[in-house]
């Protein structure tokens, strides 16, 4: 088990006033799982993904991350969680502009021990995973907008994280691109990488393989989807 | 002779050709006042404009002082034109831009004469024709004979050896058209210059030495 | 050819001639001449204006990064003495990191924000000198030495200011907490002090905190991920650049802000092919427009030139008569738009420039744009005038005098 929470809750409290955003969350993710979490504005997905990725605590429930219990785990060991076990996309992909991309990618392995030909050929092999072999060299100013989220996907995968959270990884991409994007989440899925998608577009959320719908902090859903209504390539991703 | 015209030939082609000049044989001293008469389309005013170099005949020759006018180039008869011909035509061909005075001079300046100098030949020039008192006057201000005296003092600044006049008078009325004529004829009795005239008033014959009758395109009697 | 001839008589046409006519041939070519310049100019101003804006927020005029197998510049002596070189207005020294940020607007954890931005640490004095980031906050303000917990934004991330990049910002506003997780993993929350807005998209997407926070993080002392130099003339980078690998930052990795312009110098090719395109128009333009005027005043004055050639006059004296003409136009044209630009319009713009949206914008008007202009008018009025003068001479003295 990759993944296990039970009875997550995150609960805030402002001026004595008490508001409460996970109502009890449970689901557990295997390794190799590509899960969707879906919701509209305001029914948490986004803390969840934030307490799943180690950049916030759950007020109560449990987590446990390979068999570990997260609210064990000290400062820095969380630190470590979040460099080397996780891995993020997001929707905005803010890629160092005057370096290459395959430099933006190896950026992420400067704070371990590689020498810098295994850097390299770690990050090439990721831009190749990518479909972005023939761009190494390329500055992100000589990239599309598909290319650059391509490069930040690479840069994700580069500390070969246990698990990946794409937060609305094509919120900013043309229709084309968000498709090429999706295409290549499925195609990293195949190859072994868990993923985990945040959206609120039903289109998008089909790539997957399973979905867990929110709604005011309670997961509502949780169903392995049948009929992928992926879009072909040619149609429109609903935005 | 000033001039010789052998077997002068000028003919336009196209579908039907016309011959304008048909084989034209004369001489003329040296001195002469030449009219050219003849009904309209008798060639009277080709003849002249081969003469002067204004056109190029199809065949024969015409010689100027003892040179053959078919023998020079382009650049040759500009400045032959400049030098030794003078020309008066029906509608003054004034520039309208030029001053009296600067239209007199202006062949003096293409032959690269001083500046005082060709002010004043102009100057005397203008006298000579009676336009003293209209020496910065543009052609606007001026009457119609007032405007073809000018022209003769132009067609003269240069001292050419044959002046040539096309249906001079045509314009202007009869008490202006007296003028001109005996302006013309005092330059040939007093420098003697040469005149060639083309004319279609049969009065003017008064006022030449010689005429020469064309029809058709041939001289029919002299 | 009688040069004489052909000026005096170029001379009275004109001085004799229509004054409408001459008044409105001058008035076009003053303005085919100012459009030319114009033009130029406005995209030299566009260019100036982007260049400016990166050398101002983004690069100053030199930016020095690590050896290639390095991470940082760790050469500290050399690092120190870069402000000895004369002429040197300021040096700056920045860390990077890409970390991700956390930021719950309505603080009630739900829609909490989360995205990568590009993290740079500032000696606020030392910057200060080498950007204009300070002189460009919009809320709150600039950095101190000391900060700690602060940190400044930019207006991108800030969201709500109408940048480029809104529907991406976390909606950040002055006072408020933000959470940053660096590449290293380790966390910290910092208060935003500032909000800026400069008039690059790029420079406003950027968070900054001070140099002894940074170091505190990274666990590191007086090195740099990059260092950033002003100069005091711009343009002459290359010197000082040579200066400062003769400190000892042999292998270090500098260059110049032209050479990191990227999208931008790709953009100024572009506006200058542009330019150079409607310059060429608007010379196609003139001289067509001197030909037709001197079309007609040939066709107008067609029996005067055979009556010219009746008296002696040579077919190339009047070519030449008709040249000087087009001549005379195309020169009162340029000196009365050089007139325009230098005294009216160009200071007008200075005053008053223009607002796009990479920077404010004036005329750049260069000896180059004023040399080049000059050239296509007149040769475009020579070009135009010629042709038809040259028609019009050759044509027979029957023809031009009798029809």
């Amino acid at each position: 088990m990759l993944i296990s929470i039970k009875d997550l809750k995150k609960e805030f409290v402002n001026d004595e006033v008490v508001t409460k955003v996970l109502h009890g969350i449970s689901f557990d993710i295997e390794k190799g799982d590509f899960i969707s979490i879906m919701g509209p504005s305001g029914s948490g997905k986004s803390t969840l993904m934030h307490i799943l990725g180690f950049l916030d605590k759950p007020s109560s429930g449990s987590y446990h991350f390979e068999g570990e219990d997260a609210s064990k785990l000290e400062d820095d060991k969380l630190a470590e969680m979040r460099s080397e076990k996780i891995g993020f996309v997001f929707q905005a992909f803010n890629l160092l502009n005057r370096v290459s991309a395959l430099e933006n990618v190896m950026l992420p392995l400067i704070y371990t021990s590689k020498t810098k030909k295994e850097r390299m050929e770690k990050a090439k092999h990721y831009l190749t995973e990518v479909g972005l072999e023939h761009r190494f060299g390329h500055t992100p100013n000589k990239l599309s907008g598909g290319e650059k989220q391509r490069v930040a996907i690479a840069r994700a995968l580069v500390n070969e994280p246990h698990i990946i959270f794409a937060d609305e990884p094509t919120g900013n991409l043309d229709s084309k691109s968000g498709i090429q994007i999706m295409k290549i989440l499925e195609d990293l899925n195949e190859k072994g990488h868990t993923i985990i998608l945040v959206t609120h577009e039903k289109q998008t959320a089909e790539y997957a393989k399973r979905i867990i719908r929110l709604k005011d902090g309670l997961v509502v859903k949780d169903f392995v989807v049948n009929n992928r209504n992926i879009a072909k390539n040619g149609d429109e991703l609903v935005k | 002779m000033i001039i010789e015209v052998k077997n002068l030939k000028k003919t336009y082609e196209g579908a039907v050709p016309t011959y304008a000049l048909k084989k034209i044989n004369f001489g003329v001293e040296k001195g002469e006042f030449i009219a050219l008469m003849g009904r309209s389309g008798s060639g009277k005013s080709t003849l002249l404009h081969q003469l002067g170099l204004l056109d190029t005949p199809t065949a024969g020759e015409v010689i100027m002082n003892g040179i053959n006018l078919m023998s020079l180039t382009e650049k040759q008869k500009s400045k032959f034109r400049l030098e030794k011909l003078g020309y008066v035509f029906q509608s003054y061909a004034l520039l309208p831009e030029l001053t009296a005075l600067e239209s007199v001079y202006l062949p003096l300046m293409l032959s690269n004469v001083s500046k005082k100098i060709y002010i004043k030949k102009a100057t005397e020039m203008l006298k000579k024709v009676g336009l003293a008192e209209r020496l910065h006057h543009l052609p606007k201000e001026m009457s119609g004979g007032e405007q073809q005296r000018v022209a003769i003092a132009r067609a003269l600044v240069n001292n050419p050896m044959i002046l040539f006049a096309d249906e001079p008078t045509a314009n202007l009325d009869t008490e202006s058209s007296k003028v001109i004529l005996k302006l013309f004829r005092e330059l040939n009795k007093e420098i003697g210059q040469t005149i060639i005239m083309v004319t279609h008033e049969p009065d003017d014959k008064k006022y030449v030495d010689r005429v020469i009758w064309l029809k058709d395109g041939a001289i029919e009697k002299e | 050819m009688n040069i004489k001839t052909a000026f005096f008589l170029a001379i009275t046409s004109i001085k004799r001639g229509n004054k409408g006519t001459l008044a409105m041939t001058i008035l076009i070519m003053t303005l085919a001449y100012v459009n030319l310049v114009f033009i130029a100019s406005i995209f030299g101003g566009i260019v100036e204006a982007i260049n400016k804006e990166a050398v101002d927020n983004q690069y100053s005029n030199i930016v020095i990064e690590p050896a290639i197998d390095e991470k940082y510049i760790n050469n500290k002596d050399a690092i120190r003495q870069i402000e000895t070189i004369p002429k040197i207005i300021g040096v700056s020294s920045h860390y990077i990191d890409n970390p991700i940020v956390k930021y719950d607007e309505h603080k009630d954890n739900k829609d909490v924000k989360s995205s990568r931005w590009i993290l740079k640490s500032i000696n606020p004095p030392d910057e200060k000198k080498v950007t204009k980031i300070h002189e460009s906050i919009i809320e709150g303000s600039f950095l101190e030495t000391t900060d700690r917990n602060q940190i400044l934004i930019g207006k991108e991330i800030a969201g709500g200011y109408g940048g480029d990049l809104d529907h991406l910002s976390l909606g950040v506003s002055v006072g408020d907490e933000i959470d940053v997780f660096f590449n290293n993993g380790i966390n910290r929350s910092y208060i935003v002090k500032g909000i800026f807005s400069t008039k690059s998209t790029q420079a406003d997407q950027m968070l900054f905190i001070t140099k002894k926070e940074m170091e505190s993080i990274l666990k590191v002392h007086n090195w740099a991920s990059e260092i950033l130099v002003k100069i005091e003339d711009t343009g002459n980078e290359d010197v000082y650049i040579e200066q400062i690998r003769e400190l000892g930052l042999k292998k270090e990795d500098i260059k110049k802000w032209s050479d990191l312009m990227g999208f931008t110098s790709g953009a100024s090719k572009s506006f200058t092919m542009i330019s150079i395109i409607l310059g060429v128009i608007g010379t196609v333009v003139a001289g067509v427009t001197i030909f037709i005027i001197i079309f007609v005043s040939v066709v107008n004055k067609r029996k005067q030139i055979g009556i010219l050639k009746a008296i002696g006059m040579e077919e190339d004296t009047i070519i030449l008569y008709f040249v000087i003409q087009a001549l005379f136009y195309g020169v009162v044209g340029v000196v009365l738009g050089v007139s325009l630009i230098l005294f009216v319009i160009r200071p007008f713009f200075i005053s008053n420039p223009l607002d796009f949206p990479v920077g404010w914008v004036s005329l750049k008007v260069t000896f180059n744009i004023i040399k080049i202009s000059n050239l296509s008018l007149i040769g475009a009025a020579l070009i135009g005038g010629f042709f038809p003068a040259y028609r019009g001479a050759k044509e027979s003295i029957l023809k031009s005098i009798w029809g």
